[in-house]
């Protein structure tokens, strides 16, 4: 789907200290509960021996892919690209909470707000972005390394990062279906680790209530439904064919 | 939490009663900060921004908090602040929640039980009030006011709780900075003549930081600053025995031994003079001693210091020279938190010292500025008072009678809080407690909590039941400060203010009020000539002639000083940089940045080492929810093979014993630091029951450090305490 | 061929002309209620069904039905409001008629019988050529073609319901009901409407049951009808009128 600009987040992994005033500015931002969080600070570890240590922190959100595997699988369209940024957000008063996004997205963005009864995630805080704020990670982010803007905008600060940046872009790219790549849009840069085999997103999982419904009920009912009518079709034709006589039955 | 996203859905639920409030929200506002609704910063929604100062440390960023119906909601780095430039760390950020702490003390609490007992009753302000005041009077009275401390860690009425301690008549002074600074600030005082340098990362291409975890003890435009100078290729050389984020972030990490930082500096110093690296010119023309200067460092070769730091005398040499290279541009950072060992005076000397050699000081374009963060040519103004009381009596900190050297100003908080204890000179019998934790703070908290038994009345300004508070007689509630007004803050050439984005929850006051109060029933009404706390604001900018209806809508205002121009002077004697101290020699010391040899542990017996976290300030957060969601469970780092002697692993209890008490935590296994080190994860083990979420998590080093104070500075050696470990 | 062939020309006028009453005014209510609603519910429902893994409606549908809306979240909500309506009303109805409305009918209405079964071996054979000619056997108010269907609605709407409030009331219900909640909701909309396709068929274009289309908005089919199609129903309401008529003449006798 074609959207107007192409917002994305950009990542400097050497800048991030892991002082998580991102994760705390989310929270506050978008009220996320006490026992979620929107967005994270991976630590992928002490490596090394004494003295001879590596330690890098790498910051982490939904990727707002270009392809979902969210979306797909959204039953109601509550969650959605947004036409104008391409963010992936979720209408709250659509969803109803079952969860199918939260199994199938590849990198467990999304959790289920048990009190609401909605399922939420980043949404590059969308209501910061309509009054010309960058999300709230992004403004308290004390190293500079999360950055967000209009990747196709070579005036913001995320599309000239990725351009002076002399480093591998990564990206957490995955192929859930057949030629279907999700096409994240974030990009990490100065990373000496390899991000995908570290931070390992998974394949989509579909829980046993989707995918009896895809595989079994779905073709069930349709069937069903479309032999009875074409079965009624049928008859009417035949009934057409027959005519009707007014003194048959009486 | 703060509902945010309320469903619309649940229009099947509200019917009538929705409409009911709607309809009664237009005809009745929500309670705001009112003087924020005169100001026209808040609507009739009770929405708006409204900029005011963080309080969570001691940086103080500048804030604009986001009000929603007369709620706080966001806070934002005040983007006009030089201290936070549109950014706050993750302790500014959990702000709200600390104001919305379930646990806020919102009435004056009265001790009914024991003391540590924690049954308190409510009082009315003017009852609470009358008897610190009474008691305070009667200490006053049968034992002299001197009988009478005053503590409080520096804030914005630190200015007003001084005045109070004058005018009461009392020299006994506590502040947290012998536990904190008081080597960087003594060294830098006769070094330089102030008492900090300021920091410029602008240009900086080598940067040497002894300890100063800024990615974790985060100040925070510099620890941006020091992020952005790494990546813009600027190289960082850290020494720490722990591997923190800093040496994440570093280029390098040297896990000096602890204690031995200076050897390290002062054989970087012999490198730089034995060879004239430094900037002779510089040097020659603005520092005293720089002819004896070579000859007094030639024995601290980096051979020798290798021996000593277990660093290798290459690796020293090279950095010297790295260090030398970059000239001006190159800086040894001064420290912060600088209460590790008796010697870390002399470290700190030898900082003072380095950046000399290199001449960054007061250069255009240096990345050292002779002049203190906290100073400012801002002539504000003060209420009228009467001269203090003549004070005759001795300072039970030894200041300066038994420590000539430490500034008045810094105190020994140690030795205060030991001749409570002993009683000598005199005994004390009143403590007077305001923004300040000496419970948790102190070293060796069962003498903290013996010395409290000796007091006839203690009395704690606080803004929720911490431990201090909790063993008090009386506790004043202090609105928090996105509460209240507090007195100016100057940054350069900008005056912030600090003013109430809500209205006080309960029956809070601020501190301006609290002491004014006090003031009045202890009979020194005089010294308090402001009506309110903007009276006191208004008298502050009087004589800038600057508006304060103006200075709240925006949140600062300029007051351009005079440019100094002439020559570089330091506040020294001699009015140059004293590498040699006259000083220091008339006291007795050695006039030198010189090797005073540090305590060893034994076999079996490892340094325990302190530090900070990012997401919590000292002992003052650890209740806050935000950040105890976010932070890392508090634990004692043990090296691999320390482990494998002991006999335990990750998340193992562990019984860890000093020879003044002994605390149980688990153990976290880690490469990351030194092998004859374990590292304790600061700020926890809480006493108060009233720390719903900060009670009994995780155990405290303050049971188990050793007080020792250095002769030259007062400052506390936090890491001298050596512990043995044990499975539990 | 059932006996009623063999009923004389003067008697079948006779029975043409006489109406027995088939459905009360509830029911018919109720029954056009359930059709109002059903014509907003399902296109609604079907629009609201976005999933592409799912694949069912297609984009313009969806566009379509949201722009017409003013938006998903407005076509939930108009979807679960109907539903809601339309459980409360129909369980309102059953549940305050069930003694009188339901109880003293259902074994006639709902039970299979040995005639039941055998008519349904019979006339789906029927219906498509076969078995021309065989006797069918008596039926009762509901032939079993419909007692069939009676099913499926009974289940399907209960389905249909549960599953709709699971997910309408989404704060109260687990993640694992509100996830089983949709295919069951599917299942058991799509089994109403399989069988529907029959119900409107029969009920509205199938010649044979023309009364029968029209009993639902008076209420009333001809005796011959009712004998024709549902003997044994139509043979207790002769005895029941007949015992009327006993009463209606002692009654009058008295005075």
């Amino acid at each position: 789907m074609p959207q107007k600009n192409h917002y994305g987040f950009v990542i400097d992994v050497s800048r991030c200290i892991d002082c998580r005033a991102c994760l705390v500015s989310c929270s506050v931002e978008n009220a996320v509960p006490m026992n979620h969080t929107r967005i994270w600070v991976h630590d992928l570890g002490l490596q090394g021996e004494f003295p001879d240590l590596r330690r890098t922190f790498t910051p982490y959100n939904c990727m707002h892919c270009d392809n979902p595997p969210c979306i797909q699988v959204c039953t109601s369209g509550a969650t959605y690209k947004d036409k104008e940024t391409g963010v992936v957000l979720v209408n709250q008063e659509a969803c109803i909470g079952c969860g199918f996004c939260v199994e199938a997205c590849p990198y467990d963005a999304r959790y289920l707000d048990e009190k609401r009864g909605v399922v939420d995630k980043c949404n590059a805080c969308d209501q910061r972005l309509v009054i010309g704020q960058k999300p709230a990670c992004v403004t308290t982010c004390l190293g500079g390394a999360r950055m967000f803007g209009d990747l196709n905008d070579p005036n913001s600060e995320a599309a000239i990062a990725l351009k002076n940046t002399n480093s591998i872009l990564q990206r957490l790219d995955i192929e859930y279906e057949k030629g279907t790549y999700t096409r994240p849009n974030i990009y990490y840069i100065n990373s000496d680790e390899n991000l995908n085999a570290r931070l390992e997103p998974h394949q989509p999982q579909y829980t046993l209530a989707e995918q009896s419904w895809r595989k079994f009920f779905l073709p069930a009912v349709l069937v069903g439904v479309g032999a009875t009518v074409l079965g009624q079709a049928i008859m009417f034709t035949k009934q057409l064919l027959q005519g009707e006589s007014e003194f048959e039955d009486r | 939490m703060i509902e945010r996203n309320v469903s619309r859905r649940d229009f099947l639920k509200l019917s009538g009663a929705a409409f009911g409030m709607l309809a009664a929200r237009q005809f009745i506002p929500p309670p705001v900060a009112s003087d924020a609704r005169q100001a026209n910063l808040l609507d009739l929604n009770g929405d708006g921004y409204i900029p005011t100062i963080c309080e969570m440390c001691v940086w103080r960023c500048g804030v604009v908090a986001k009000v929603n119906n007369g709620r706080v909601v966001k806070l934002e780095g005040n983007p006009d602040h030089p201290q936070s430039r549109g950014k706050l760390c993750a302790r500014g950020q959990s702000g709200l929640m600390t104001t919305y702490d379930p646990d806020r003390v919102l009435h004056p609490l009265i001790r009914v039980g024991k003391r540590g007992e924690g049954k308190f009753r409510q009082a009315s302000w003017s009852e609470a009030l009358d008897l610190v005041a009474d008691k305070m009077q009667a200490v006053k009275e049968k034992y002299g006011p001197e009988a009478m401390i005053f503590s409080s860690t520096h804030n914005l009425s630190q200015v007003q709780f001084e005045n109070l301690l004058s005018g009461f008549g009392s020299p006994n002074y506590g502040t947290q900075r012998s536990l904190c600074f008081n080597a960087m600030v003594t060294a830098f005082l006769l070094t330089y003549g102030i008492e900090e340098p300021s920091r410029n990362y602008d240009n900086v291409k080598f940067i040497l930081l002894v300890g100063r975890n800024l990615t974790e003890a985060i100040s925070t435009s510099e620890t941006s600053d020091l992020v952005e100078a790494v990546s813009r290729g600027a190289r960082l050389v850290y020494l720490d025995p722990r591997y923190t984020k800093t040496a994440a972030l570093a280029d390098e990490w040297i896990p000096i031994r602890p204690g031995t930082d200076a050897s390290f500096l002062l054989a970087m110093l012999q490198v730089i003079t034995s060879e004239e690296l430094g900037d002779c010119e510089f040097v020659k023309r603005y520092t005293v001693g720089c002819d004896d200067l070579p000859a007094t460092m030639q024995n601290y070769t980096p051979k020798w210091a290798e021996a000593i730091t277990g660093v290798p005398a290459a690796t020293i040499d090279r950095i010297a020279r790295e260090f030398a290279a970059a000239g001006k541009d190159a800086l040894v950072h001064p420290g912060w938190r600088t209460s590790n060992f008796i010697n870390s005076f002399q470290t700190e000397r030898a900082i003072a010292a380095l950046n000399a050699l290199v001449g960054n000081v007061l250069r255009p374009g240096g990345c050292l500025i002779a002049e203190s963060p906290d100073a400012s040519n801002v002539p504000l103004g003060k209420p009228s008072q009467p001269p203090y009381p003549r004070v005759s009596a001795m300072r039970l900190d030894g200041v300066p009678w038994k420590y000539p050297l430490v500034p008045l100003k810094l105190g020994i908080f140690q030795e205060l809080r030991d001749a409570i204890l002993s009683g000598q000179p005199y005994q004390a019998r009143g403590w007077l407690i305001s923004r300040q934790n000496p419970v948790l703070s102190l070293p060796d908290r069962k003498r903290t909590l013996e010395a409290l038994d000796k007091l006839d009345f203690i009395a704690v300004v606080d803004i929720i039941m911490n431990d201090t508070s909790w063993f008090a007689d009386v506790v004043l509630p202090e609105s928090s400060y996105l509460e209240r007004f507090d007195p100016l803050s100057v940054v350069g050439e900008k005056i912030f203010i600090r003013q109430p984005v809500i209205e006080p929850q309960g029956d809070t006051h601020s501190a301006l009020w609290i002491f004014k109060e006090l003031g009045k029933r202890l009979g020194l009404g005089d010294y308090f000539q402001y009506q309110d706390e903007e009276d006191y604001l208004r008298i502050q900018l009087a004589p800038l002639k600057l508006n304060l209806d103006e200075l709240k809508v925006k949140g600062f205002l300029e007051s351009p000083s005079e440019k100094k121009n002439g020559e570089i002077k330091f506040n020294t004697p001699s009015g140059k940089i004293e590498i040699y101290s006259e000083t220091l020699a008339k006291a007795g010391f050695s006039p030198w940045p010189t090797w005073e040899e540090p305590p060893y542990p034994k076999p079996g017996e490892y340094y325990l080492l302190t530090g900070k976290v990012g997401q919590h300030t000292q002992f003052a957060t650890q209740n806050n929810q935000l950040l105890h969601k976010y932070e890392d469970k508090p634990r004692i780092w043990v090296h691999t093979s320390a482990a494998k002697t002991i006999g335990i692993v990750t998340d193992d209890l562990v019984r860890v014993i000093s020879p003044v008490g002994e605390v149980i935590l688990a153990a976290l296994v880690t490469e990351g630091i030194r092998p004859d080190c374990v590292y304790m994860t600061p700020g926890y083990g809480h006493l108060s029951k009233g720390l719903v979420t900060a009670y009994a998590h995780g155990a405290s080093d303050s049971e188990l450090h050793m007080t020792f104070t250095d002769p030259i500075s007062g400052g506390q050696a936090l890491s001298q305490t050596f512990v043995q470990l044990a499975k539990a | 061929m059932s006996s009623y062939k063999k009923i004389p020309l003067s008697d079948r006028k006779r029975l043409h002309e006489k109406k027995i009453r088939k459905h009360d005014l509830a029911n018919i209510l109720t029954h056009w209620f359930n059709v109002g609603m059903w014509a907003l519910l399902l296109p609604t429902g079907i629009a609201i069904i976005s999933s592409p893994r799912l694949g069912i409606s297609p984009e313009w549908l969806q566009e379509f039905f949201r722009n017409s809306f003013g938006g998903t979240d407005n076509l939930i909500k108009f979807h679960y409001t109907m539903g809601l309506i339309w459980t409360i009303v129909l369980t309102w109805n059953v549940l305050l008629g069930f003694r009188k409305y339901f109880l003293p009918f259902a074994a006639h209405r709902m039970w299979l019988d040995k005639d039941d079964i055998k008519w349904l071996m019979v006339k789906p054979l029927q219906m498509i050529g076969l078995k021309k000619g065989q006797p069918l056997p008596p039926q009762d108010e509901y032939n079993a073609g419909q007692k069939l269907y009676m099913y499926v609605v009974i289940l399907g709407t209960a389905g249909i319901m549960l599953s709709g409030i699971v997910m309408t009331f989404r704060t109260i219900f687990p993640v694992w009901m509100k996830q089983w909640a949709q295919p069951l909701h599917w299942v058991s909309v799509g089994a109403i409407v399989a069988g529907l396709a029959v119900h409107v068929y029969m009920g509205a274009f199938f010649p044979e049951e023309k009364e029968s289309f029209f009993s639902m908005f008076t209420g009333e089919v001809s005796a011959w009808f009712a004998r024709a199609h549902h003997e044994k129903w139509y043979w207790r309401k002769v005895e029941q009128e007949m015992e009327w008529e006993e009463k209606v003449r002692k009654e009058s006798e008295v005075i």
